[in-house]
C-alpha cells in the first residue's frame, strides 16, 4: 500500500466520521422541530427568534453537508462547512460549560437541561474536537477512497500525465502546491 | 507552422463547471433550510403584559390567562407571592415535584397565599415520538372548562406510566377525568378528541421558550428560577414549600 493510497483511505475514514455524525445529527432533529429549538434556547446564547432560527435550520444543513461528505461531494467545500460548524457547537458547549448551565448538548436531539452531575461537556467538546480534525483534513487534502469526487470532477488527461511524469504540463501545474 | 500537439492544453470540458454545480447545491440547501424554517416555525405567541387582548390563543379554558400564560390556580391577587410552575405532564420529574411538593403548592394557592399559575408544555412529544403531552395537556384544560382543573392535574401525574414514554391512552385519560370529580363525562370526552384546547397548548410550549424556558421542571418565584437545590428539596420533602417560598421572597 502506497502512501497516497493510505492518506486517501484516512480521508475516506474522515469522511464518514464527519459526514455520517452530521447526517445523523440532522435526522434526529429534523423531526422534532419544538425540541431542536428548546435544545438551543437551552444554551441562552440567543434571542428566541434566532434561536428559533438555528433550532430549524441548523438540521436541514447538517443533513446537506452530511450527505454530500459521505457521498464524498464537494469534499474540500463541504469538509469546510463541517469544520466550522465543529467549531462553532464546541464555543457553544464551552460558553454553557464556563457559564456553569447544566444542560445536554442537543447535538442529537435530546437537549435540554439534565441534572449537574449528567453534563457530559468534556467528551462532548473532545468528540467535536476530533471531527473538526476530520473536516481540516480534507480541507488540506480532499482526495480520498470512492469519493463522487474522483468519478464526477475528474480532469480528463491530468491524471494520467500527473501521474507518469515528474516534468507535469502546463495543465497540471494550475492544481500544484 | 502549427506546434505539435502535446503541448496544447486539453480542450475545455463539456457542460459546467464544479464551482457553478456547487454554488446550485449551495443555493438549493439555503432554498429548503428557509422553506422549512417557514413552513415548521411555531406561530409567536404576543408575550405582551397579560391586559393586553388575546391574539391566536384559541379556544381557552375558565381558568387560562391570555396569549398561553399559563392555567392560573385560585385567585389570590397581585399582592401575594406569584409562583410559576412550568411541567410537561410526561415527564418524570415533574411528576416527584407533583407528588412531592403539589399538595403544598396547590393548597398555598387555593387558601390565597400564593399567585399560582401553572404552564403545561409538550415538548416531550417530539422526544418520545408520542402525542400524550399535548392531549393530557388538552384534556386538563376540558377538566378546567368543568371546574376541575387541580384535582385532574394531580390524577395524571400520579397516573404516570411506570416507563417514560408509554404516554395515555383516552380511556386513561377519561378515567382520570371520572376521578378528579368532571361530572360531564361526555362533553369532556368531545372536548378531548377533538383537542379542544391544542392551538393553547402548543402556543403555552412557544411561549415558554420565548421566554427562555427550555426544560421542565421549573418553578418560578416572583420571576426569580429557582435553583438546583431548592428543586432537589421540593422533591425530596413535602414540607419544604413554605420555607422555600419565604426564603426566595425576602430581599
Amino acid at each position: 500500500m502506497t502512501t497516497t493510497r493510505v492518506a486517501d483511505l484516512i480521508g475516506l475514514v474522515c469522511r464518514l466520521a464527519l459526514g455520517g455524525v452530521l447526517l445523523a445529527a440532522g435526522l434526529l432533529k429534523v423531526g422534532d422541530p419544538v425540541g431542536s429549538i428548546q435544545s438551543v434556547v437551552a444554551y441562552r446564547l440567543f434571542d428566541y427568534r434566532i434561536a428559533e432560527m438555528i433550532g430549524l435550520m441548523l438540521p436541514v444543513v447538517e443533513i446537506a453537508v452530511g450527505l454530500l461528505l459521505v457521498l464524498g461531494l464537494f469534499t474540500r467545500w463541504t469538509a469546510l462547512i463541517g469544520a466550522v460548524l465543529m467549531l462553532a457547537f464546541i464555543a457553544g458547549i464551552a460558553s454553557a460549560w464556563a457559564r456553569g448551565l447544566a444542560i445536554d448538548c442537543g447535538c442529537f436531539g435530546t437537549g435540554g437541561p439534565v441534572d449537574p452531575s449528567e453534563t457530559a461537556y468534556l467528551s462532548e467538546i473532545l468528540r467535536d474536537a476530533g471531527l473538526f480534525a476530520a473536516g481540516a483534513w480534507l480541507v488540506v487534502r480532499p482526495r480520498s477512497l470512492v469519493a463522487l469526487d474522483t468519478l464526477v470532477f475528474r480532469r480528463p488527461a491530468a491524471d494520467p500525465a500527473a501521474a507518469t511524469s515528474p516534468h507535469t504540463p502546463t495543465t497540471a501545474s494550475k492544481g500544484a502546491p | 507552422m502549427p506546434r505539435p500537439p502535446a503541448h496544447v492544453p486539453p480542450p475545455p470540458k463539456s457542460g459546467p463547471s464544479p464551482a457553478l454545480i456547487g454554488a446550485v447545491v449551495a443555493v438549493v440547501v439555503a432554498i429548503i433550510a428557509v422553506v422549512v424554517y417557514l413552513a415548521v416555525r411555531p406561530d409567536p405567541v404576543d408575550t405582551g403584559d397579560a391586559g393586553s387582548p388575546t391574539v391566536g390563543a384559541g379556544a381557552s379554558s375558565p381558568s387560562a390567562l391570555p396569549n398561553a400564560g399559563g392555567i392560573r390556580v385560585g385567585d389570590a391577587g397581585e399582592d401575594v407571592p406569584d409562583v410559576h410552575v412550568f411541567v410537561d405532564f410526561q415527564c418524570p420529574w415533574c411528576g416527584l415535584l407533583e407528588q412531592v411538593s403539589g399538595p403544598a403548592i396547590t393548597e398555598a394557592a387555593l387558601d390565597g397565599d400564593i399567585q399560582l399559575t401553572y404552564t403545561l408544555m409538550s415538548f416531550l412529544d417530539g422526544n418520545l415520538g408520542n402525542d400524550s403531552s399535548l392531549r393530557a395537556a388538552n384534556a386538563a384544560m376540558c377538566a378546567d372548562d368543568q371546574g376541575a382543573f387541580v384535582d385532574y392535574h394531580a390524577a395524571v401525574f400520579a397516573g404516570q406510566p411506570a416507563e417514560e414514554g408509554t404516554g395515555w391512552t383516552d380511556e386513561q385519560l377519561i378515567g382520570f377525568a371520572e376521578a378528579s370529580g368532571v361530572e360531564d363525562i361526555e362533553s369532556f370526552t368531545g372536548c378531548l378528541q377533538d383537542g379542544t384546547h391544542n392551538d393553547y397548548v402548543k402556543d403555552m410550549q412557544t411561549r415558554s421558550n420565548q421566554e427562555g424556558v427550555s426544560g421542565s421542571p421549573r418553578v418560578f418565584i416572583n420571576g426569580d428560577e429557582l435553583g438546583n437545590d431548592e428543586m432537589n428539596t421540593l422533591m425530596n420533602d413535602p414540607n419544604s414549600f413554605p420555607a422555600i417560598l419565604e426564603a426566595a421572597t425576602q430581599g
